[in-house]
């Protein structure tokens, strides 16, 4: 019977002074809103820069030969026999939640034509499986993309284009180190010309048919990746358990998530994370303030109200309490109504892509990868759900002060307090 | 005739640079169940600090305090809360209504805190606003009275729920001659219904006047107690 009474009195005290209430709720709100719509379109970046990362990384998930990421040499590759025993096992493991898969045999070598001689890395792909894999084709400027059936074609960056000083249907030739030791060429026509936006790929990746990369290594069914793209970038943990599980006993076979093959784009996403975190720490020790603000100028306001309170046979905690109450109130109200506000305005307004491209016109690189210029929020129940708390937690911390004090009250000096 | 309050030595001293005031000085004194007791003298004599020791809402330096048979002195706040509740009611200067509440909210709100079923507090408060001239002010809030009205509220707040003892704390101060009247009327008539004892501190010389007992206070001592043999309810 008392707690109803605290709480309509509580209540009734939120309502009384509107004015007041409006305003911390307004300055909340707005922080909240602030907080949803900075935090969904965060997550609906990390979200493209993952996507695009493993797209033209090594996916969401790797298998390759142990050594290999940190050395990335041919020699430290994945024979045939073991390139099937792995792609049977992750296909039918990862089946559920599998987009597409790509074979690549990789290697750094030497592209050169009369012009000059640029260092490069040469990737030797499957076209029609890394036509589903990688958005590599979406970036074409001149020609084609690599398909079926082609033999001695090419597919490079511009930068490379321009510094080797070749069009589509020039030839060049390559050079790298293969299996056997040797130093061997090979030379490949141009059958197109993409542009990233990352001069590190558009002046160093070639994707030529794995056939031919194979025959010319003497790496016959090798790869030195395999690499497969999920439905989602959370199952990447389970996925990669769950192939270590399955293939712990091959030994020649390491499996890798996106963070592990990809670690700038892990790290960069980390910090800019932090970053993120630190702001939405600023903002929510703003609104803590603001309920602190608002819950003691109340009760200094009030001092001979709570008084009396004690005087007709509340106790000091169950005034204390009261004061708590309305922080509470103020909060809890405020919090689902800014973080509704916060949804609506992001989904409302941004649904289909909040554009950047007035700042970054063709797009940005972050963390070794290419971002679009249009980023969709995404909204994550998790973190929903730990705004709510922590906006509750911090309006309960925040009250805590102000219940102290008017718990303390010394009623008689209260009751001599003008109102 | 029993006792409804009785100090014994009763001091209590505020530490203050670079003397400590003594505003209530070794006083010793009863009251009996029933009376309507004044304690008059200038300001700063210890009035409202008596009041306030005998209703628990501050602790003495020094000396004991009954409240009917129970001694309060050592009593922990919780105890003091409920001794509140249960057995004072308090009317002060200010009316000190909760503006939050209606004026009938205000004066059920001791019942309210007593767990007294709704049906049962609103019968005794409008019978009660029936009494003392509150009738169709019920739903009105504390804003929107008069300061008549708004005391009658309060001394209504203070007797609903029976109390065996009200504290009154200048209870006319900022009230005019016919409201102060008026309210004395109520407090008289209360007194001589339900036989709750009264205890004034004022300035007023209505008040005075119309107490059935009236303690003199000066510097913190009792300067004279007298006994008045009138009552004078307004017709």
């Amino acid at each position: 019977m008392r707690l109803t009474v605290l709480l309509k009195l509580a209540m009734r005290s939120v309502g009384r002074n509107t004015r007041r209430s409006a305003l911390t709720s307004l300055a909340m709100v707005l922080g909240l809103a602030l907080l949803v719509f900075s935090r969904s379109l965060a997550e609906g970046a990390y979200d493209k820069m993952i996507d695009s990362g493993v797209r033209m990384g090594s996916g969401h998930i790797a298998i390759q030969a142990p050594e290999y990421l940190e050395t990335g040499k041919l020699e430290h590759r994945l024979e045939a026999g073991v390139v099937r025993l792995a792609s049977e096992v992750a296909n039918d493991v990862l089946r559920e939640s599998l987009l597409s898969w790509a074979p690549r045999l990789s290697v750094n070598g030497l592209a050169s034509s009369t012009a000059a001689a640029v260092p490069v890395r040469i990737e030797g792909v499957d076209p029609e499986l890394e036509r589903a894999f990688s958005d590599i084709e979406d970036k074409l400027q001149d020609g084609r993309y690599l398909e079926a059936g082609d033999r001695l074609h090419a597919y490079i960056g511009t930068e490379l284009a321009q510094r080797l000083d070749v069009q589509v249907g020039n030839r060049f030739v390559l050079t790298a180190q293969t299996s056997t030791g040797d130093v061997e060429g090979q030379l490949v026509r141009v059958a197109g010309i993409f542009q990233t936006g990352i001069p590190e790929v558009d002046q160093s990746l070639i994707h030529i048919p794995i056939d031919t990369a194979r025959e010319w290594l003497h790496t016959p069914g090798a790869t030195s990746t395999l690499a497969f793209l999920l439905n989602e970038s959370e199952l990447t943990d389970i996925g990669v358990e769950t192939l270590q599980l399955k293939l712990e006993n091959e030994r020649q076979i390491r499996v890798l998530g996106w963070r592990e093959s990809s670690p700038e784009l892990a790290a960069a996403i980390r910090l800019d994370s932090t970053g993120n975190y630190i702001f939405h720490s600023i903002l929510l020790a703003i609104i803590a303030l603001a309920i602190l603000n608002a819950v003691m100028i109340s009760v200094l306001g009030r001092r001979r109200e709570f008084g009396v309170l004690q005087a007709m046979g509340l106790t000091g905690v169950e005034t204390g309490f009261v004061v708590f109450l309305e922080g509470l109130f103020l909060t809890v109200i405020s919090g689902v109504a800014g973080i509704s506000a916060g949804l609506l305005f992001t989904w409302g307004f941004f649904r289909d892509g909040l554009d950047f491209s007035i700042f970054m016109e063709d797009g940005i690189e972050f963390g070794g990868q290419f971002m679009e210029p249009i980023i969709i929020p995404h909204f994550s129940v998790e973190q929903l759900l730990i705004s709510t708390f922590v906006v509750v937690t911090i309006g309960m911390i925040s009250s805590l002060y102000p219940a102290l004090r008017a718990s303390k009250l010394d009623v008689a000096e209260a009751m001599k307090f003008e109102q | 005739m029993k006792t409804a309050v009785r100090t014994t030595s009763l001091w209590k001293i505020y530490p203050q640079e670079p003397d400590p005031v003594e505003a209530v000085r070794g006083i010793s004194t009863e009251i009996e169940t029933g009376d309507f007791v004044a304690m008059a003298g200038p300001s700063g004599s210890g009035k409202t600090t008596m009041l306030n020791m005998i209703g628990g809402l501050t602790r003495p330096s020094r000396g004991q305090i009954w409240i009917g048979d129970r001694e309060i002195t050592e009593m922990s706040d919780k105890d003091l809360a409920q001794l509140r509740l249960e057995r004072i009611g308090f009317v002060f200067q200010s009316y000190n209504l909760l503006p939050v509440l209606t004026a009938l909210e205000n004066a059920e709100f001791t019942l309210l805190l007593s767990g007294i079923p709704k049906d049962e507090r609103r019968k005794k408060v409008l019978e009660l606003f029936n009494k003392i001239g509150l009738s169709g002010l019920e739903d009105r809030k504390p804003g929107k009275l008069s300061g008549g009205q708004q005391q009658r509220v309060a001394v209504a707040r203070a007797v609903v729920a029976n109390p065996a003892l009200i504290l009154a704390d200048e209870p006319t101060a900022n009230l005019d001659s016919k409201a102060s009247a008026d309210l004395l009327d109520v407090m008289e008539r209360l007194n001589q219904d339900h036989g709750t004892t009264f205890l004034f501190s004022t300035h007023d010389p209505r008040v005075m006047e119309r107490s059935r007992r009236l303690i003199t206070l000066v510097d913190g001592q009792i300067e004279s107690d007298e006994r008045r043999n009138h009552l004078s309810v307004s017709p």
